[in-house]
């Protein structure tokens, strides 16, 4: 495919508006690839970065957290070498141009602490809760950080990526049984190259 | 019995002008109960008939999909996001395989896009259906249940036609669609388009959902109770909405004319003639009002689809194994109950990194304690009813 797909935005408009939301609290970076804006800030500046992006963008549509980890229980490592943290990720967005922007911070592995959202978004309590007990992140002056999906004194923190998937431990992949051999990278290139209109 | 007590019996009918002391009641809904929709939990401490505090407890239905994602390949992951709000299934899986394209760079056929668009619309008809029927039965009224599920049979026979599934039709693809229902393993090289008589079948259709939502406001909107019931009830100011992440119907019934399928570009809806209903009040009656609206425009979206529906091909040449570049990408899109969006981080592997799921319903229902704050206890099932929310959609 040597055309850019028509229904993503083009690359500059998001590069642009990450760009533009970057400058406004003095971001780290700024970026706009495959058509998402985001913009990088350091732990200290969260809360009023946000407080100031709020003005523009009041919509608050979800806080998350992504483990980055270079050995894993669960699933493929991230390519090459990564540097071990968590990053913190929100993301706000007008509710007229349909203008948007993900802010992502990052927080050292030893001690996750982040100061609370709550006060400019108050959405943010239950993502919050959920990012508390899912990666262990503390975040500070939140008003009820317990947890929200797990049962009480679930022990461990199911997202990281040192968390092992029990089910996968058992047996790697159950669906085997039922039909043919998962295509692996090998057996595949091996064979046909390339499928038609069918796909996988 | 202390003789204060007894004293007090004795002067019983000099304390009855004396305000009655109600002290806070723990008052204690679900997570088994007909009215909160699956399994959810509220623990309210009421004052009387007053509300002064709830606490939703979640995560009866938390099956982690985020977690399995990470171990599964993206065409394995549709079968699951079609069970994170099954009343609307197939419209979770459109933006995910949007954000996996949009990685590759592939653009899936102009034909493909339109069968998403058409059966995204008919996601939408069938799941407002459900609300429009099943709210009025809350609050006490059962007839209008028979007429929206009889149309919304109907709707899901269409989608049925053409993936094979009611409910989870983990009929998309890398690319665009899958064949048609009907073509198995044993027959690979015939790719079957849509089944004959559906485009036909859908027009009449909805026609036929135009006409229960013609039943709908005459049975409804009109009745007095209703109006009693929802009107001025469980108001949503804009900036609370906004606060909390409320979208959709929800946010649009508070004023906000706003529309993902309006300002984005995962399905090709620029090219169609819709309008965006709005409320004023942002309380339940606009709530159920909005959604009754947009059965109207996606009836419209359809017949405009189904009159210029491309030919051409299902799928775009995609790789036998479909490998994701290293980048980041959120995709959103207007599914019935809200912003539904996913931020796949792509490590160059077969499965994501990360999945984040943004779905509707729990930043919906996330305004609960707020909204619930001051309320009478009998408005607890009339609030919550209207804010339209799947337990699957909230726990994942």
């Amino acid at each position: 495919m040597t055309e850019s797909p028509p229904e993503a935005p083009a690359p500059s408009a998001a590069a642009g508006l990450a760009e533009r939301f970057g400058e406004m609290v003095g971001a780290l970076s700024a970026t706009g690839d495959f058509g998402t804006a985001r913009i990088r800030v350091s732990p200290d500046r969260w809360v009023e970065t946000h407080r100031t992006l709020a003005e523009h963008l009041p919509f608050f549509s979800f806080l998350s957290a992504i483990d980055w980890a270079g050995e894993v229980a669960v699933g493929d490592p991230p390519e090459g070498d990564v540097e071990e943290r968590f990053e913190v990720f929100t993301r706000l967005s007008d509710v007229s141009k349909g203008e948007g922007v993900i802010v992502s911070t990052d927080l050292s592995k030893e001690d996750p602490r982040l100061a609370t959202l709550v006060e400019v978004f108050g959405g943010a309590n239950w993502h919050e809760r959920e990012a508390h007990e899912m990666f262990g992140i503390f975040f500070e002056g939140h008003p009820h950080l317990e947890n929200l999906y797990l049962p009480d004194g679930f022990e461990g923190h199911p997202l990281r990526k040192t968390f092992p998937l029990l089910s996968r431990e058992v047996k790697p992949w159950p669906g085997m049984v039922d039909v043919e051999d998962m295509p692996t990278t090998e057996n595949v290139e091996a064979g046909e190259p390339e499928a038609g209109e069918e796909g996988e | 019995m202390t003789d204060q007590h007894l004293l007090a019996m004795h002067h019983s009918e000099v304390q009855v002008s004396v305000e009655l002391e109600t002290p806070d009641v723990t008052l204690n809904l679900g997570p088994q109960h007909p009215s909160t929709h699956g399994v959810l939990r509220l623990i309210a401490k009421v004052d009387g008939e007053v509300i002064n505090e709830v606490e939703p407890v979640i995560g009866y239905m938390h099956r982690g999909y985020e977690k399995l994602a990470e171990v599964r390949t993206y065409p394995q992951i549709v079968a699951l996001v079609s069970r994170i709000d099954w009343v609307s299934g197939y419209a979770s899986e459109v933006p995910l395989m949007v954000a996996v394209e949009r990685l590759m760079d592939i653009v899936p056929p102009d034909r493909a896009q339109y069968i998403r668009l058409v059966l995204t619309e008919m996601a939408r008809i069938s799941s407002h259906l459900v609300f429009l029927s099943s709210y009025p039965l809350e609050l006490g009224a059962p007839t209008p249940l028979m007429h929206a599920l009889r149309e919304r049979e109907r709707i899901l026979d269409l989608i049925e036609m053409v993936t094979g599934g009611r409910f989870h039709p983990n009929f998309n693809r890398v690319g665009g669609v899958k064949p048609a229902a009907g073509a198995g393993s044993n027959q690979k090289k015939v790719v079957q388009d849509l089944p004959e008589g559906f485009l036909g079948q859908t027009l009449a259709a909805i026609q036929d959902v135009v006409g229960v939502c013609d039943d709908m406001e005459d049975l409804v909107l009109g009745n007095e109770i209703f109006l009693e019931r929802t009107k001025g009830v469980g108001i949503i100011p804009v900036d609370k909405a906004l606060a909390y992440g409320v979208s959709g119907p929800n946010l649009r019934a508070s004023g906000v004319r706003f529309d993902i399928r309006k300002t984005d570009d995962y399905l090709p809806y620029d090219g169609f003639d819709f309008d965006i209903p709005a409320g004023e009040n942002g309380d339940c009656f606009d709530r159920y009002w909005v959604r009754l609206q947009e059965i109207r425009e996606a009836s419209k979206i359809i017949r405009q689809a189904v009159e210029t529906m491309p030919s051409g091909d299902l799928q775009a040449k995609v790789p036998r194994i479909i490998k994701v570049p290293k980048g980041e990408v959120y995709v959103r899109a207007e599914n019935p109950k809200g912003e539904m969006g996913y931020h796949v981080v792509s490590e160059g592997g077969r499965g994501p990194y990360r999945l984040k799921i943004r779905s509707a319903s729990f930043s919906n229902l996330s305004v609960l304690p707020w909204l619930l704050k001051g309320q009478l206890v009998p408005d607890i099932i009339a609030i919550l009813g209207s804010l339209d929310f799947v337990l699957g959609d909230v726990d994942r």
